[in-house]
């Protein structure tokens, strides 16, 4: 029989402690994907604690192409979304503390 | 930039995008357009430094278990389970670059067994005595860090993560071998002397480990094409002469004594002048008939095909189980 | 020495060899697993248990055994204490020449011994000597991942093809037959009990029987009775020759040169 199913690919998640977010860490081989979490441990935590780990098979996630990768570009018009949109506000509040004086 | 539409571009406009971003220190990543040649260059240094970390780890694994002390025990076992772990990353990234040639791992792994990948020089020569445990750990590891730290900044994105990591772990390796070497060179005089026969027995392996100087030693090299893709940015010799400068001096100060009467450094062509290691006894051993390639090459291929019906149950284990583990 | 002393340290002989021993024979695996993943975890497991076995030799060395390193590199085959199961080959060859390892009798072996020693942990957390209780709090958290690990083997190797259940039943007959050797405490056991440093031989057996069955149960697998004793009792000093051999591989340096201050 072909090992072909053996060799399934699975990429690994981890949060290293509390308070921070998910990483990508890498991939290993496994049949399945409870194998893939007894192996993952070992083969990317020898040496770091961590909280929490994660495997998921890669035909499972929606990966980029290049073509979106270099495609997914933003103009740098959007002030409006953060804080540097609205560096107008000191002064204004200026306004009001003189006038109440 | 503007947005580029693969699907319209021609091939030759294909390679001039790649290569503009090759000049601009962008990183490639594995499904990426990329020209046959690169792909092929990734291949074949990949695939070998992969390999050589799987066969690297057993001249070491002798000594696991004889290990002296249990300390010892444990930190050379987790050294040689690092290698593992490191061929592991390495083989996964090459893996990703076969991947749309239709080949996976048991491709890989037959090509050992028949002897069409090849791996590096020091892992075809024997390990008789503990100290040889020593020396490969300080000094073929130590060489081994100062090519992996080069190429830490490889155009090839995959690669240079999974560098990253295995450059962290090598850094345990290094202060594990200068622990066993500086134990026996403040030894008895037998463990001076199985030392200094170890150094003996390394140094030209260790000359060679770096590569050729220039492609007529041994008729061909890719040193070249991995230079013009960013994959590496240091030559062979350079390599070589950063290796001298830092371990000759170390291996002095130990009292040991390095088999080349002709080794010295040039203070005025600022390098080191040493015997020309044999480059023919080199693309022999890297052909794989060197003293210990046979045994080797047959430990692990037995290993693979003696645990054959573990990976050929698991695969229909998945199978059966399809609808509950995905 | 009183005579506690001397159960206590019988007792602790058992569990340092039988760490030490069983670490050893996974440790021959290194580079040779089925899978270079699985190789890569497996040695963690190792490094892990023998880890355990040097605890259990630091306390030895309060008891005035000895160093850690005399005790574990400087006996003879008949000093040590631990199971006779757990001594022996991983199959035909040796770990450099031909080795022709039995990944199902592995498993086995580590699945039983992991159940094994998770009920021993959890008595010794109650033991009447403190050391005890320390070494085996540190060891437990080390336990669940092991048997995480060997439980996931066992399970999937039982239900996938039929070569491999043919195997995996063969080496549970096997391991199975001296079994009995890894639970047994010896001819002191009832002193060891008595000072309520472990639960009794009796009911280490049932507890385990209990968390095995249990395991069987989930794959469609039963057996009778009690496992046995075949080759003898480690724990009294009988050993084979699989035993000397691996001696003398593990102390072969440490040999080599008598005059060695360090290493």
């Amino acid at each position: 029989m072909s090992e072909e199913k053996f060799y399934e690919e699975f990429e690994v998640f981890s949060r290293k402690k509390d308070g921070l977010a998910l990483e990508h860490k890498f991939s290993l081989l496994a049949p399945n994907r409870e194998m893939a979490f007894v192996m993952a441990k070992e083969n990317f935590f020898r040496r770091e604690p961590i909280k929490e780990l994660w495997v998921v098979k890669r035909s499972e996630i929606r990966m980029m192409g290049q073509e979106e990768r270099e495609g997914f570009k933003k103009l740098d018009n959007k002030h409006y979304r953060e804080t540097k949109g609205y560096t107008d506000l000191p002064k204004k509040w200026k306004k009001f503390q003189e006038k109440a004086k | 930039m503007v947005t580029v539409r693969f699907s319209e571009l021609t091939e030759e406009e294909k390679y001039n995008h790649f290569m503009e971003r090759i000049e601009n220190d962008e990183k490639i990543e594995a499904d990426d357009w990329m020209p046959d040649e690169y792909r092929n260059a990734l291949i074949k240094l990949i695939s070998s430094h992969g390999i050589s970390e799987i066969m690297g780890a057993l001249p070491e694994k002798e000594w696991v278990p004889k290990a002296p002390t249990i300390n010892r025990k444990l930190s050379i076992m987790a050294k040689v389970q690092d290698e593992m772990g490191h061929g592991q990353l390495l083989l996964r990234v090459n893996e990703d670059l076969i991947k749309p040639l239709g080949r996976n791992r048991e491709n890989v792994m037959n090509d050992l067994f028949t002897k069409k990948l090849k791996f590096h020089n020091v892992f075809h020569m024997p390990s008789p005595t503990w100290a040889d445990a020593a020396i490969i750990a300080w000094l073929v590891d130590g060489a081994a860090i100062l090519t992996q730290t080069m190429m830490l900044k490889t155009s090839y994105g995959p690669y240079g993560r999974a560098l990253k990591r295995i450059c962290q772990e090598e850094s345990f390796h290094a202060k594990h071998g200068e622990s066993l070497t500086l134990a026996l060179a403040s030894g008895t005089s037998n463990q001076k002397q199985m030392l200094q026969e170890s150094l003996n027995r390394w140094w030209e392996s260790l000359l060679m480990f770096f590569g050729p100087k220039s492609k007529k030693d041994i008729g061909s090299s890719s040193v070249d094409i991995n230079i013009k893709y960013k994959l590496r940015t240091k030559t062979n010799e350079q390599l070589r002469q950063e290796f001298l400068t830092k371990y000759v001096p170390k291996i002095k100060l130990l009292g040991l004594t390095i088999p080349d009467e002709t080794l010295r450094f040039d203070e005025e062509k600022e390098e080191w002048i040493y015997r020309e290691p044999d480059w023919k006894k080199f693309k022999q051993v890297v052909s794989g008939n060197g003293p210990k390639s046979e045994e080797r090459i047959a430990l692990r291929r037995d290993s693979y095909k003696n645990n054959e019906w573990v990976r050929n149950a698991l695969a229909a284990y998945h199978q059966k189980n399809r609808v509950f583990a995905g | 020495m009183t005579k506690d002393n001397k159960y206590i340290s019988e007792l602790i002989y058992q569990l340092a060899d039988d760490n030490f021993i069983h670490s050893y024979r996974g440790s021959e695996w290194l580079g040779l697993a089925p899978h270079i993943e699985e190789d890569v975890a497996f040695s963690s497991i190792n490094q892990d248990t023998m880890g355990h076995a040097s605890m259990y030799f630091e306390l030895l060395e309060t008891l005035g055994e000895g160093s850690v390193d005399e005790l574990s590199h400087n006996r003879k085959p008949k000093d040590f204490r631990n199971a006779i199961i757990l001594e022996e080959a991983n199959g035909s060859g040796t770990y450099l020449d031909q080795p022709e390892y039995d990944w199902a009798f592995t498993v086995i072996r580590h699945l039983f011994f992991g159940v094994l020693k998770e009920i021993r942990l959890e008595s010794l957390n109650q033991s009447s000597y403190e050391p005890l209780i320390h070494t085996s709090r540190k060891i437990q958290t080390e336990q669940y991942y092991h048997l995480m690990h060997w439980k996931t083997w066992f399970t999937q190797l039982m239900l996938s093809t039929q070569e491999a259940r043919d195997k995996m039943e063969q080496a549970i007959s096997r391991v199975w037959r001296d079994f009995g050797g890894v639970i047994s405490l010896g001819k002191y056991g009832k002193e060891i009990s008595d000072l309520k440093l472990i639960a009794s031989e009796d009911e280490l057996r049932s507890e385990w029987l209990r968390r095995i069955h249990q395991i069987f149960d989930q794959v469609g697998f039963s057996i009778e009775g009690n496992p046995g004793m075949e080759q003898g009792n480690g724990r009294n000093g009988e050993h084979t020759e699989d035993l000397t051999s691996a001696l003398n591989i593990l102390s072969e340096v440490y040999h080599s040169d008598i005059d060695a201050v360090t290493w």
